[in-house]
């Protein structure tokens, strides 16, 4: 009687943990830094890009994308910060406190080389990728990407 | 003082004697019919003693031993029940088990209940942009905006007015 009532209690226990934590399984967020360009022939559309590629060149108006900086990050804990950076810039992002099941709360700032040019906060939906228009570089276009993978 | 009531039934009864019976007898308008009453009282009063005598009960002893039994068994209940009174209360053990019982039952609806919660709109599935902002010493002429496109499912912050930089920039 002792045991079962133990037994049961556990599995009741488990059972609330289970509804109450959220699932937490590991997902990778890609954070890209991207030259929008355009070009006679244009290159290959990095992998990481693919998905996005039509919805790129409709917004934007370019039919080239190459990735001058990116990073990947796993979210184990959903508190975690990382960085992306190119030669001149740099992407830090901070996941913050708060994350639900719909997406992660972000910092972003967007620096070129020492200056901040842009800092926001978002929330970055498992669906749904971010993209940010940086500043214009040559012919070309700073995009800042990220997507939950 | 005897009422006329009390009287008439003295005198169907025969229980008036010498100047009371002399006086009722007196008082009385119409003595024939009267006494012709009495008989037919004294009649019934026969008839009814012949017809209505209590019969001897032909099984007494049982019926006593079935009496009782009958009053142990209710006294004997009676203590039970306020022994029992006291008892109201589960025991620990039994609690546990119920309250553990429950909770899991509760557990596993809840579970299944926010699990089958779909979200609604559309818009809980798209990113968001919750503030930004550009340093204007850097870039005065900066303005932001924000929209998202449903159809690409994407977010975006769409910055013009940042100081243009040379091709050199795109370098990885």
């Amino acid at each position: 009687m002792q045991r079962r009532s133990i037994l049961l209690l556990s599995l009741a226990l488990g059972l609330m943990l289970g509804v109450t934590v959220p699932a937490r399984g590991s997902q990778t967020v890609w954070s890209g830094l991207v030259i929008a360009s355009n070009a006679a022939q244009p290159e290959e559309t990095p992998i990481e890009l693919k998905r996005l590629e039509g919805t790129l060149k409709e917004l934007f108006g370019y039919n080239q994308f190459s990735v001058i900086g990116q990073s990947k990050k796993a979210l184990v804990t959903g508190s975690e910060d990382w960085m992306a950076q190119s030669k001149y810039f740099s992407l830090h992002v901070d996941s913050k406190e708060g994350n639900d099941k719909t997406g992660y709360r972000l910092d972003l700032k967007l620096y070129q080389e020492k200056s901040l040019l842009l800092e926001t906060e978002a929330k970055l939906s498992k669906e749904s990728p971010l993209i940010i228009r940086g500043p214009q570089v040559g012919d070309g276009q700073l995009l800042l990407l990220l997507v939950v993978q | 003082m005897k009422t006329f009531e009390e009287k008439w039934t003295a005198w169907i009864d025969g229980e008036l004697t010498g100047a009371e019976l002399a006086e009722f007898e007196a008082s009385l308008p119409d003595k024939a019919a009267a006494e012709a009453e009495k008989r037919e009282a004294k009649k019934l009063g026969t008839f009814l003693k012949e017809h209505l005598e209590c019969h001897a009960m032909g099984n007494e002893e049982f019926f006593h031993h079935q009496l009782r039994e009958r009053i142990t068994a209710d006294a004997d209940g009676t203590r039970r029940e306020s022994a029992g009174s006291g008892r109201v209360w589960w025991p620990i053990g039994r609690l546990v088990w119920v309250g553990a019982t429950a909770l899991a039952l509760f557990s596993v609806c809840t579970f299944f209940v926010i699990r089958e919660k779909a979200p609604t709109d559309q818009s809980q599935y798209l990113s968001q942009i919750l503030n930004a902002r550009v340093d204007p010493a850097v870039s005065p002429n900066a303005t932001i905006s924000m929209f998202e496109s449903k159809e690409g499912k994407v977010t975006v912050l769409w910055v013009d007015g940042l100081q243009s930089l040379p091709s050199e920039y795109a370098s990885k």
